[in-house]
């Protein structure tokens, strides 16, 4: 019940609007992906937290995505902490790509191996169009 | 008789002159400690509860530039704009782990702290790190006499219960909100609570080379209580501006060092 009231109040903060920082045109705005696959390595550091995530594909070979999150500064307001998520982890990643197409993008929310979901508090978050995991190519 | 009634009338006299300086003397308030940007956060009143209880400022104007920095400032702007819809931002001095500097700093992105101790009050901005001081009772320098900075030169004092600020130095390259100023920009502010914890910063920009008239811009700031600010070191950054200045990020991890 803990957990949930800590991940409720995650979310709910994570609503608030925050001053823009970063420029995030570089993600595309108008659809998501969601990822599922195995963290190599959460950097936890300033001006932006990353996560690396293994993801294996159909034909039985990885792929290595950078995930870009934003300051730990905020997310610690927000209830993150650094121990959070570890390597070797398994995660499902909800992601703004990287418009150039390369295997990087924008963490919108992220659901833990316990299935906490978390938000990193990217700012005007509404503005990014997300597209349901069965429409997702 | 009367003899004492006029001592009495004279003791009375100098003990009122000195509760009112005493008075006068502790007026400055205690600002010291974390506060956070006022208005624009979930959990904060709304804009018009804020306006009707009066801790609401002003909304900013455009800035008064003169013609050709008009220009300047305008095709800024159009290009950011531009370059955010192709998805190929101009990399900002954030980027390149550079802090605001003055007076962006005063928008207070992340909360700030004051710190008031004799002679001297200390502005932190968490974000970056930035550490800005206000010299208290000292004259200002003459322009020639400054380094350009960040953070400028800045000196204070209090008028009752508002601490007035000069500052200059500021370099040229340091832009609040992309306006372009000169070696010649002048930042006053006025510092004075609103209500018990609620702080405004009313910032006047002048400039004669690039301002048609003084240009005033207002912050607010609520204070945070048990706030201590965190630590902010920009470090691994995998963001970079490349050669064109457009912010890039590098896939794949942290660069070597």
């Amino acid at each position: 019940m803990k957990k949930l009231l800590e991940t409720a109040a995650i979310l709910l903060a994570a609503g608030a609007p925050v001053l823009a920082h970063h420029s995030f045109a570089m993600y595309d705005h108008t659809r998501t992906v969601t990822l599922k696959g195995e963290v190599t390595k959460f950097q936890w550091t300033n001006p932006h937290a990353y996560l690396d995530v293994d993801v294996r594909q159909k034909d039985g070979t990885t792929k290595h995505y950078s995930i870009e999150m934003t300051s730990i500064n905020m997310m610690t307001r927000l209830g993150w902490r650094s121990n959070m998520i570890k390597a070797g982890d398994r995660v499902s990643v909800t992601l703004a790509p990287l418009l150039n197409g390369e295997p990087a993008g924008l963490m919108l929310d992220v659901t833990l191996p316990d299935g906490r979901k978390l938000e990193p508090g990217v700012p005007a978050v509404q503005t990014f169009k997300r597209t349901p995991p069965e429409e997702q190519q | 008789m009367r003899i004492a009634s006029f001592g009495g009338l004279v003791i009375g006299v100098i003990w009122c002159a000195v509760t009112l300086a005493a008075q006068q003397k502790t007026a400055v308030p205690n600002i010291s400690g974390a506060w956070e940007r006022y208005g624009a956060a979930l959990g904060q009143p709304t804009a018009d509860a804020q306006r009707r209880d009066g801790t609401f400022p002003p909304r900013a104007t455009p800035p008064p530039l003169r013609p050709e920095p008009m220009k300047i400032y305008q095709a800024r702007l159009k290009a950011i704009q531009e370059a955010n819809a192709k998805g190929t931002p101009i990399a900002t001095g954030y980027v390149q782990c550079l802090g605001d500097g003055m007076p962006a700093m005063m928008q207070a992105m992340f909360p700030i702290e004051f710190l008031q101790s004799p002679g001297q009050v200390t502005v932190i901005e968490e974000a970056f790190n930035q550490v800005r001081r206000i010299k208290l009772d000292q004259p200002q320098k003459s322009f020639g006499d400054v380094e350009p900075g960040f953070f400028g030169h800045a000196v204070g004092h209090w008028e009752g219960d508002t601490l007035i600020v000069d500052t200059i130095g500021i370099k040229e390259s340091i832009q609040y909100q992309n306006v372009p100023h000169s070696a010649q920009l002048r930042v006053r502010e006025k510092i004075h609570l609103v209500a018990p914890d609620i702080l405004w910063d009313e910032i006047t920009m002048e400039d004669p080379v690039m301002l048609e008239k003084p240009w005033t811009v207002y912050y607010a700031y609520r204070r945070m209580p048990n706030y201590t600010l965190l630590e902010y070191i920009c470090e691994d950054n995998r963001e970079f501006a490349d050669k064109e200045g457009i912010q890039q990020i590098h896939v794949g991890g942290a660069p070597v060092k």
